[in-house]
């Protein structure tokens, strides 16, 4: 009875009514805005995309020193002023500072291949499990007559799978 | 003068003793094997203990030079300091790059001696002699390095008699982790070296056989834990001391700690399915190889001027070195496993891509995709320098941008793959199995909208932070049912409260990347300054100087919501006149508040510039960490009684044959199809 | 056991021949990719060139650097231009430092020998007192000006982190070369010859 209730919840409705409420909650949460963002979150969401010029490697959002610290004061009055995008401002910085400053690498040229090469990893390793699971789709079909070694083999794992069980029971 | 020359002579001795060994040690067992003489392999025990002693002995030189602050000694020179107090003085050992060698070293012959000690009744098994012989061969290279180019008891100028060194970095002496982080995150590192080590054992003997894999497991789990937390307070140290509210900077520095991490987590997952299935051995060799060749990689790439970085130190021969080293082990791995291909096929196929099995693959893909473009990112400067002569620089904001889907991605699979039994799942059984951890997502999701949570990225990443933890404890509930405690013991339980662990890294990590706030605020003694739900009101600036008069701590002094007075603090230096921020956290479960001092304030002002922080959930990123240690322990543990009560039964298959252990997975393909 | 399986894939394994002919390619991708990395590596590595550090103002105008010499007179970069200029950022306690200073003398020597044509030269003071600069240069030896800089501004917009390093900059105010570390008195010279020549 109560098993019965059980199954039927879990099939189809109890996944419908929960798709349902999944979608309502991630459209609320996602286009509710959280009120306009706040000059200094703009800033530091800028100066985590800038380079420090004189240091190696760290952002001028983490860094602390001095030339940081100006462009830093730069981006705020650029935010305070409010007239340029994030874009804008970035693009200004950096030919402002004839360095590559833009911690976030262009998708031109040969940067692309630093954005390109992972999806092309990814995509390999994708293909590659595709198949692989064919193959191995194509091998479990070609051994539909089991041969007597097969039979064998199977006695014997099942034989382990027994022991192993066995093994199980006494800490059940 | 003589104890100068003490500390020196006996800490090359140390060295000259630990090489001495381990080559002896190496070639006592490739005699023993060429000649079939097993009283010669019993005897490389007593080699791996002497290297063990002899790194020991250089280490307690190591730290009696800088104890008694020896300056006849070039690296005390440039580490050591009268002022550094004892704690800080103890670590100053690895604070540069030839005492951070020698940490390495003396962990590695430790790890050697480990492996003597554990395996000693089996020393004359031709496959722990070669591994024991790939781990004298590391050690003699470390050996060398510690000897040679890096070598850590060079003779210094000589200096005046009241001569005052410099003292650590300051970034190093002041905070309690740099003593722990370093050694256990090399634990972590040279850990994996004991894998490594049977793997190409196994190659050369041609035992390929699931024997060696067993034999490791545990040095391979543990490594790997060692590497978590190694890595983890990592982050807390930076996010204590740096200062940029941070944890996490993809520096190159770090994502070297993190590639090994990547491939060996890879490894941990697929090494079941060859335990299981006797399936993927190439495919297991090479993650290991490449974890243990990525840590050499990337000690390469941080300790030798290659690439800049604020953590990076030293430049010198010291990079050829580990660079040939690299080569070496990828040319002997690769050229191994060509040698042993026919042997390396694997027998048997994975049915459907709905099984354990499956996802097992598919975390196998993500993770190896994840450590390609952290490596890519990390050496793309240097290509772009290479090709076109032009300095580009690739940060934070590109590794977030990529890793941002692959973590969203690993936590559906973290959902999904527990609750999947081996060889097929049926489109029933998952609907029935994932039910409730589904809704634990949904409840997840509900109650960050309803926290006020914005934004699809974290809100996906906090449902299926609940749906990867329900499907976490559904098998822990399951099983503690079941077993009583031992449910929380073994692999497949161990490894789900591990489970635990990461969803609340990743949940605190997309919720502090994505909500953090922060505002600089003018205060002054006489107002209170509100700001985001908190107010602050300066008390006073101060000023102090340690009684060596090396530091002067410049603290603003900061009332926190009327209740607790903070202190961020700018700390200058005197010896070496470097200035460095020190924050100021208050820790709450919910939200930390950090608060640094912006330059320019004076001791005795009645204003001072602060920048603030508000972060939520940082404090999960360590409560995580805590939970991963101690789910590793209990995957590490299971009840060892019942594995011996197995053991008689399945003996005569033990070589070669299906793996005997298989701790509690048994479980979860027995698992009803529901629980009423 | 093991060898029913090994005998029974034989047969059976149509995907493992296919794996036997993919095998060769992935290794060859593998070893191409290493190769690639490794190439990269060594064209990278430092040890091979002079220790010349790299910075983002190398080629650009030197950064703002106002200071007071030992003496008490100001001291103002972009007021030094006309003149080839090396900026020696020391500390008296440093170890390279003291090691690197004969090196340091011999190149001023030199370059007073130069008259009009040879570099001023001037140590820049990082995180240390008059008094120990003064008993440095006593005890050293040397006799050019050190600049003293409040809260030494000068290194941070070099952005130099450890002492000791030695910056070249020239008549028109543009950074030519960075040394991290100790320099000697012919790889100053020989750099400032090669600049002047446009060999570099």
């Amino acid at each position: 009875m109560n098993s019965s209730i059980n199954r039927r919840l879990k099939s189809w409705p109890g996944w419908a009514l929960m798709l349902v409420v999944v979608v309502a909650f991630l459209a609320v949460g996602s286009t509710r805005s959280s009120g306009p963002q706040s000059p200094e979150d703009r800033v530091d969401d800028i100066t985590q995309r800038i380079a420090c010029p004189v240091c190696d490697g760290e952002s001028v959002f983490e860094s602390q020193n001095n030339s940081s610290r100006n462009i830093r004061n730069q981006v705020e009055s650029l935010v305070r002023s409010n007239e340029l995008s994030d874009d804008e401002i970035l693009s200004f910085v950096d030919n402002r500072f004839e360095a590559e400053l833009l911690l976030v690498p262009r998708a031109s040229g040969l940067d692309a291949l630093v954005w390109a090469l992972p999806a092309a990893g990814f995509v390999l390793g994708m293909t590659g499990l595709i198949v692989a699971f064919r193959r191995w789709r194509a091998d479990a079909a070609g051994l539909a007559d089991p041969t007597d070694d097969d039979r064998a083999l199977v006695d014997a794992a099942l034989a382990a799978d027994v022991d192993q069980d066995a093994g199980e029971g006494s800490g059940r | 003068m003589i104890a100068a020359s003490l500390n020196s002579a006996l800490g090359r001795g140390g060295l000259l003793l630990m090489l001495a060994a381990s080559v002896i040690g190496a070639l006592t067992i490739v005699l023993g094997v060429w000649q079939k003489d097993r009283r010669l392999l019993k005897q490389a025990p007593r080699y791996a203990w002497l290297a063990a002693a002899g790194s020991v002995l250089a280490v307690i030189m190591m730290q009696r030079a800088l104890i008694t602050r020896d300056y006849s000694i070039a690296y005390i020179q440039q580490v050591g300091s009268g002022d550094t107090p004892v704690l800080y003085n103890i670590a100053a050992m690895w604070s540069a790059l030839e005492g951070s060698i020698l940490l390495w070293g003396v962990t590695l012959a430790g790890f050697t001696g480990a492996v003597a000690w554990r395996f000693r009744k089996r020393s004359d098994d031709e496959l722990v002699g070669w591994a024991l012989m790939v781990m004298f061969v590391v050690t003699a290279f470390f050996a060398v390095l510690s000897f040679g180019p890096a070598d850590a008891f060079q003779a210094g100028v000589p200096v005046a008699p009241d001569f005052n060194g410099p003292g650590p970095n300051p970034l190093l002496q002041n905070h309690i982790l740099v003593l722990f982080h370093p050694p256990i995150l090399y634990l972590g590192y040279v850990g994996f070296t004991v894998p490594f080590a049977f793997a190409i054992a196994a190659l050369v003997t041609g035992r390929l056989g699931e024997g060696w894999l067993m034999e490791t497991r545990r040095w391979a789990l543990f490594s790997w834990a060692f590497l978590s937390i190694g890595i983890l307070l990592g982050g807390w140290w930076s996010y204590e001391v740096l200062g940029w509210s941070g944890v996490w900077a993809w520096d190159p520095v770090e994502n070297a700690s993190l590639l090994p991490w990547l491939t060996g987590t890879a490894y941990i997952h697929s090494v079941l399915v060859q335990e299981r299935r006797g399936m993927l051995r190439v495919w297991n060799l090479s993650l290991l190889i490449s974890t243990f060749a990525l840590t050499i990689l990337g000690t390469f790439l941080t300790r030798s001027g290659v690439i800049n970085s604020v953590h990076a130190f030293g430049d010198g021969p010291v990079g050829s070195w580990l660079l040939g080293g690299f080569v070496v082990i990828a040319v002997v791995s690769l050229a191994l496993i060509a040698w042993r291909g026919d042997r390396l096929r694997s027998p048997g196929s994975i049915d459907s891509p709905l099984s354990r099995e499956g996802a097992f693959l598919a975390n196998n893909v993500l993770f190896t995709v994840f450590a390609f473009i952290v490596l890519l990112g990390t050496v793309f400067p240097l290509l772009v320098e290479a090709l076109q002569d032009r300095r580009t620089v690739v940060g934070a904001p590109y590794f977030d941008r990529l890793s941002m889907p692959i973590g969203i991605v690993m936590l559906f699979l973290m959902a999904i793959a527990p609750v999947l039994p081996w060889r097929k799942a049926s489109q029933e059984l998952l609907s029935t199995r994932l039910f409730w951890p589904a809704w634990c997502g949904v409840g997840a999701l509900v109650f960050s909208v309803a926290v006020g949570a914005t934004g699809w990225a974290p809100l996906v990443a906090f449902g299926l932070g609940g749906f990867a933890a329900g499907a976490a404890l559904r098998q822990i509930v399951l099983a503690t049912r079941r077993q009583g405690w031992r449910g929380f013991v073994g692999r497949a339980n161990g490894g789900m409260v591990v489970h635990l662990g990461v969803i609340m890294i990743a949940v605190a990590l997309a919720a502090s990347n994505s909500f953090t706030h922060s505002a600089t605020l003018e205060l002054d003694t006489d107002g209170v300054v509100e700001w985001g739900s908190h107010t602050f009101a300066l008390d006073s600036v101060t000023v102090e100087t340690n009684a060596a008069e090396s530091e002067r701590v410049l603290k603003a002094n900061v009332l926190l919501d009327g209740e607790q007075v903070y202190s961020p603090a700018m700390t200058t230096y005197l010896n070496q006149g470097i200035t460095v921020g020190t924050p100021s956290v208050r820790t709450g479960l919910a939200k930390d508040v950090y608060l640094t001092l912006e330059p320019g304030a004076e001791p005795g002002d009645s204003t001072a510039v602060i920048r603030v922080f508000v972060k939520p959930m940082i404090l999960w990123l360590w409560i995580g960490g805590l939970i991963m240690a101690v789910g590793t322990l209990l995957a590490a543990f299971p009840g060892s009684k019942r594995r011996r009560a197995t053991d008689a039964v399945s003996a005569p298959i033990a070589v070669g044959g299906p793996p005997i252990v298989r701790d509690s997975e048994q479980l979860v393909t027995s698992d009803p199809v529901d629980d009423e | 056991m093991t060898t029913s399986v090994d005998e029974l894939t034989e047969p059976a394994s149509t995907g493992g021949r296919s794996g036997g002919r993919l095998a060769p390619f992935i290794a060859l991708g593998i070893a191409v990719a290493l190769i690639g990395l490794v190439v990269l590596f060594i064209g990278a590595d430092p040890d091979a060139p002079a220790p010349q550090g790299a910075s983002p103002l190398l080629g650009k105008p030197a950064p703002e650097a106002v200071g007071e010499l030992d003496d008490g007179t100001p001291f103002d970069l972009s007021r030094r231009k006309g003149s080839w200029v090396v900026l020696n950022f020391f500390q008296s306690s440093c170890i390279p430092c003291i090691a690197e200073h004969p090196e340091l003398v011999e190149f001023v020597d030199q370059q007073a020998g130069l008259g009009a044509q040879g570099a001023e030269f001037y140590s820049v003071v990082t995180g240390d007192t008059r008094a120990n600069v003064e008993a440095f240069f006593e005890r050293e030896g040397g006799d050019w000006p050190a600049i003293y800089s409040d809260g030494d501004q000068i290194t941070v917009a070099f952005g130099v982190a450890q002492v000791p390093e030695t910056w070249i900059i020239d008549p028109r105010g543009v950074v030519q070369a960075r040394f991290q570390g100790e320099v000697t008195a012919e790889v100053l010279s020989v750099t400032i010859q090669q600049i002047r020549e446009g060999i570099r």
